[in-house]
């Protein structure tokens, strides 16, 4: 056997999962090889070092945190859940966009040239607003004239006069 | 309650793997809110024992691999376990003392695969067949993994010996 093949063996050597066969070359060879030997024999002696690593005892802060880890998860899950309703989709879908377009404007490198913009757009719409207001208020007076034209024409219709007439005689 | 089943054998696997201590009381935190997390996936006719490690293997390797712990320095092994009774025999030599030392700071030269099929075969003492149900691994791999594990702490066993003896 070379040492390779040896190196592959030496751990089901140590647990006792060899043929015959290979049990008994492996250990001609570790008669003759002091190296392979060495391995072996230090192999074990790692092998007890770690089956004899004590166990730890945790710490009583550890215990806590662990114990209160159920709870916490909860309240996550409690304000996650709340977020995640599907009536409040439309509200978040809506904040994510103001959320967009008031970064757009925050970040914008030509914020100037926006808020002027905006600037001349608000003027634009005020003035569309007092266009409108205007025309708002010479349709109110030329319905008012209609109005007060239709009251004389109805007075000056003959049963309404008739009874004028009547008075007048009386 | 799981946290009293299984919060030291959790805490030990992390520790002996990460080699420090406060990182190891992380991991701990980190894998039993996995394990909350997920208790719903669990499959009542597999192992619980198991179905966990396999969980906290998962998590370890992970971490392991997004944090690279081989390069950092394992904790001194008499900070913790001097006070955990390891002198606690008598008759236990000072060699012994010296080769558990050697080893628990060998383990950082092993990779994290190698790393753990050492832990849960020699420290945890689980069969080779757990252990391959723990790393969703082939028996063989497992047993090949282990050897070649040994194998590197052998090697250092060896070597820090002889430095000093002063061959």
């Amino acid at each position: 056997m070379e040492c390779k093949t040896i190196e592959d063996l030496l751990s089901p050597y140590l647990e006792d999962e060899l043929t015959q066969e290979e049990r008994q070359s492996m250990e001609e060879h570790l008669r003759s090889c002091q190296s392979c030997a060495e391995l072996l024999s230090f192999m074990e002696e790692a092998r007890v070092s770690l089956a004899t690593l004590p166990e730890l005892e945790i710490s009583e802060d550890l215990t806590k945190k662990l114990y209160d880890l159920p709870q916490k998860k909860k309240k996550f899950s409690l304000v996650f859940d709340f977020l995640l309703r599907p009536s409040l989709q439309p509200v978040m879908a809506a904040a994510t966009v103001l959320l967009v377009v008031v970064s757009f404007y925050m970040f914008h490198p030509n914020r100037s040239a926006i808020d002027r913009a905006l600037e001349r757009q608000l003027h634009i719409g005020y003035s569309k607003v007092e266009k409108l207001y205007a025309e708002a208020e010479s349709i109110t007076h030329s319905l008012n004239e209609y109005k007060d034209n239709l009251l004389v024409s109805i007075k000056k219709l003959k049963p309404f006069r008739g009874n004028e007439d009547n008075q007048s005689k009386t | 309650m799981l946290v009293n089943a299984y919060s030291k054998r959790v805490f030990n696997l992390a520790y002996q793997f990460a080699g420090s201590y406060e990182e190891a009381e992380d991991l701990t935190q980190d894998i039993f809110l996995k394990l909350y997390n997920s208790i719903t996936k669990y499959d009542f006719e597999k192992n619980f024992t198991a179905w966990l490690l396999t969980l906290a293997r998962n998590h370890l390797i992970d971490q392991y691999r997004k944090t690279k712990w081989e390069k950092k320095s394992r904790d001194e092994f008499d900070e913790h376990y001097l006070s955990a009774g390891i002198n606690s025999s008598p008759e236990e030599s000072v060699l012994s003392q010296e080769s558990k030392k050697i080893v628990w700071e060998g383990f950082k030269y092993l990779s994290s695969e190698i790393r753990m099929a050492v832990i849960l075969r020699d420290i945890q003492g689980k069969k080779y067949e757990e252990i391959a149900e723990i790393m969703e691994l082939p028996l063989g791999t497992v047993k090949s993994r282990v050897n070649r594990g040994r194998l590197q702490l052998a090697k250092i066993l060896k070597e820090k010996k002889e430095k000093g003896n002063g061959m």
